[in-house]
């Protein structure tokens, strides 16, 4: 039993990982009151440019930087589009995550199959000895060790500095926060392009630690996921990391399903996670949650007079 | 419920206090409406100054140029004796001047002390402990009761305030504006504010308190001003108002500016007959309209005038058997209701209840009378378009185009726009609601003289706060105070115009 679960759950933390730092980045790009549905394209076009450097550069630390810099320039754009352009969030999402995915396809042929340096896998020191939590948790890449702080990071930022405070404001309500003197706007622009960079991340460790080669298709859907789990999560980090997990455990079970050879046919294995999205969201709404969304998310800042 | 008593102080002001805030001359123009015109006011130290005014009066444009969010066009804001210029509303708050708005600018899930904190942390990490000892202390020094880790969406209208009154202590601000604070306290909570107002002062803080209700004018403040039409029309002391009446007629004014000439019509059945309306507010109340007359009702606002008149339009649902309209049931009223030669309602938010503000005028036409225009399932758009020209001139609504937007047009101009509309559907009752508010003479003349001339197929059912038109345009007036309809009076009764002004300060003889 354990030969089975013990790898099962480790599998389950690595495919959890790139979840987390997505899932993270749509839930600050939403405390500041912008929805973002561009993730899946976000995610692809940072693996695209995680990828390209580390190979370039033979560092996968700067790859890793890449991609999160390609996010926040896809947070740029979506933040232009809605907070400066007051155009719709939806739509200037949607179109993000069709724009991202068509250019990492076209800027991507040429890379199909090569591989670039990446994040390998080491136990880290000590906690690795533990018995079963060691095996589970620390026989991993780097990056699988900073997915761990980040959620810490920014469940810190939202409760314990002023700056979290703004943003959330800003989120709930730009007037207040402008009336309060702060800049709404700034605010906003902070929220998206940081969320953006969060979402990067995700897509550079799908690029240098969960595979090493460039193939097409690597967001896989994660980002709608993503999205998902923001709502579960009841925007709360914690929550986000359990999510998480969760749909990362069912990606890997059904992988494994699959290599054992089961006779359910593949499509329906790879049914698993969307349907597991759509029980989510409907037991999120089924509990009444929703009111914990930032209550401006969505709306743009309407310019005064 | 009590009122809340005064305690007792010596209202006159010290010889040689100087004002801690003046206004000198401040003119407001937005176009040609000349929202105040040469305002000068003093603010003292440790007092409270009531700014009495009705609707429209100009008070919240005379205070927002007070908190920095308007320029005064003419005139000078002085701070301490030295002429100050805001340019924003943190300049205000800088000099010391804090308003409260009539909505909150809170942040519903946030606790108290994170709002009052709000951009004021003085740190990059915070402490949310710390942050309520401070608040909790801030609150305990002026005597406010307030859980500082409650979150905003627990507490109920009273404590929001409170919350909203200890940001602008905690910013230090020696003015303290309040823009009709109890329109959403309940009479304890009202108790409650002007208690904290009164300790408030007594600590130093000068407060400018912004109200339409006499009583609570008269029972709060030091010094009164009563503005109308953007002007001072004079100040007083609480202590020498002879009667509530005078008050509420020196407020709402009396002269006659503009006179129509009211022939009478000719009397038909009953359209609307309210029958004992109790509920919503209002207590037994009992009113009929015919048709071929017009019927005003006049009070103070906030007296139970919207109440009546969403009962009667159908916005919200009265007891059963109160409210006859055509001399069918509500109910069945309106489950029967055609779009012509039935009930039409003007409302008094224009630009929110009667129009799109983002539609063209042909729009706005179908909004009430697409029944009329419809062929199956299709709307006739080209027969829409065609009578919204004929409209368009026959009004002589500007700009002349069909494809202008609601908000393009002056208030004149949108409202001449909505009556063109109702009109068209030849209604048998209309019920208009403070049909020329904010317009200038030639627009009034011209509603007025639309609303008398449909007298000819309709009664009509006015709610005003000008006490003039009422006199002009209607044959009988029903003054509402509290829900209760105090006196009907008959307009051709000379008597009628002294009688008003004591019935709207809810007194019986």
């Amino acid at each position: 039993m354990w030969e089975f679960l013990i790898p099962l759950f480790a599998a389950t933390v690595q495919s959890g990982t790139p979840i987390i730092y997505a899932t993270l980045g749509e839930m600050m790009t939403e405390k500041g009151g912008v929805l973002n549905l561009g993730v899946e394209g976000i995610l692809s076009v940072a693996a695209l440019a995680a990828f390209w450097t580390s190979m370039m550069t033979g560092s996968p630390w700067l790859g890793f930087l890449a991609g999160g810099i390609a996010g926040m320039g896809m947070g740029l754009i979506h933040a232009f589009v809605c907070i400066t352009c007051l155009g719709n969030q939806v739509v200037s999402g949607l179109a993000l995550t069709i724009l991202g995915l068509g250019l990492t396809n076209f800027l991507g042929v040429p890379f199909v199959g090569l591989p670039a340096p990446g994040f390998s896998p080491f136990d880290f020191p000590l906690l690795s000895q533990i018995p079963g939590i060691g095996d589970i948790f620390f026989k991993h890449d780097m990056l699988v060790y900073v997915s761990f702080i980040v959620p810490i990071i920014f469940w810190f930022f939202f409760k314990h500095t002023s700056l979290g405070m703004h943003v959330t404001a800003t989120g709930e309500m730009p007037a207040a926060a402008s009336a309060a003197g702060l800049k709404p706007i700034a605010l906003r622009y902070f929220a998206v392009v940081c969320g953006g960079f969060l979402i990067g991340l995700g897509g550079a460790y799908l690029s240098l630690a969960y595979t090493h080669l460039w193939t097409n298709g690597l967001a896989g859907g994660r980002g709608w996921i993503a999205v998902a789990l923001v709502i579960f999560a009841f925007w709360r980090p914690g929550r986000a990391v359990v999510g998480a997990y969760l749909f990362g455990g069912v990606m890997a079970f059904q992988l494994r399903l699959q290599a054992m050879g089961t006779n359910l046919p593949s499509s329906l294995l790879l049914m698993l996670p969307y349907v597991l999205t759509i029980l989510v969201l409907i037991l999120s709404a089924a509990r009444g949650r929703r009111i914990d969304a930032p209550a401006a998310l969505g709306t743009n800042i309407e310019p005064e007079g | 419920m009590a009122m809340f008593v005064r305690p007792v102080r010596e209202r006159a002001i010290p010889e040689g206090t100087q004002p801690v805030v003046s206004l000198k001359g401040l003119t407001k123009r937005f176009g040609k409406v000349v929202a105040n015109d040469g305002i000068t006011l003093d603010v003292y130290p440790g007092r409270i100054k009531a700014l009495l005014g009705e609707n429209g009066a100009g008070k919240s444009t005379l205070m927002s140029m007070l908190a920095g969010r308007y320029r005064p066009d003419e005139g000078v804001i002085e701070v301490d004796g030295n002429p100050t210029k805001f340019s924003s509303s943190k300049d205000a708050i800088a000099a010391g001047i804090g308003m409260v708005y009539q909505h909150f600018m809170l942040v519903d899930s946030m606790t108290v002390a994170e709002n009052v904190l709000l951009g004021q942390e003085g740190s990059f990490f915070i402490n949310p402990k710390e942050f309520e000892t401070r608040v909790g202390a801030l609150a305990k020094e002026y005597g406010l009761d307030i859980d500082p880790a409650a979150r905003i969406s627990d507490l109920s209208m009273g404590e929001r305030q409170l919350v909203e009154i200890l940001k602008l202590l905690y910013r230090k601000s020696r003015i303290l504006i309040f823009d009709e604070p109890t329109a959403v306290l309940t009479p304890e909570e009202t108790n409650r504010l002007f208690e904290a107002l009164w300790r408030m002062t007594e600590q130093g803080k000068s407060i400018i308190f912004i109200s339409h209700k006499l009583e609570e004018v008269i029972a709060l403040a030091d010094e009164i001003a009563i503005l109308r039409r953007g002007k001072i029309e004079g100040e007083l002391d609480p202590n020498a108002i002879e009667s509530k009446a005078d008050l509420a007629s020196r407020m709402v004014g009396r002269e006659v500016l503009l006179e129509v000439d009211r022939q009478p019509a000719d009397i038909g059945e009953v359209v609307l007959e309210v029958k004992n309306l109790t509920g919503l507010g209002l207590v037994s109340v009992d009113l009929d309209v015919k048709k071929g007359e017009v019927v005003a009702i006049v009070g103070v606002a906030g007296n139970g005038q919207k109440a009546l008149v969403e009962a009667v339009t159908g916005l919200c649902k009265p007891p059963v058997d109160s409210v006859f309209i055509m001399g069918q049931p509500w109910r069945k009223f309106f489950a029967e209701s055609t779009w012509n030669r039935s009930m039409c309602y003007i409302p008094e938010d224009r630009l929110g209840l009667a129009t799109l503000p983002n539609h063209n005028l042909v729009d706005n036409l179908l909004l009430t009378t697409r029944k009329g225009f419809s062929r199956g399932w299709l709307l006739d758009k080209k027969r829409a378009e065609k009578d919204t020209i004929e409209l368009i001139k026959k009004f002589d609504i500007r700009p002349g185009r069909i494809h202008a937007l609601a908000w393009q047009l002056s208030g004149g101009n949108l409202q001449k726009a909505v009556l063109a509309r109702e009109l068209y559907r030849e209604p048998r009752l209309i019920v208009a609601e403070q049909p020329t508010q904010g317009l200038d003479v030639s627009a009034t003349e011209e509603v007025w003289n639309r609303l008398l001339a449909a007298r000819d197929l309709a009664g009509v059912l006015i709610v005003t706060g000008d006490i003039n038109e009422a006199l002009q345009l209607a044959d009988r007036i029903a003054v509402i105070y509290r829900g209760e309809i105090l006196g009907i009076l008959d307009t051709s009764d000379p008597d009628t115009v002294g009688k008003i002004g004591p019935l709207m300060a809810g007194l019986v003889d």
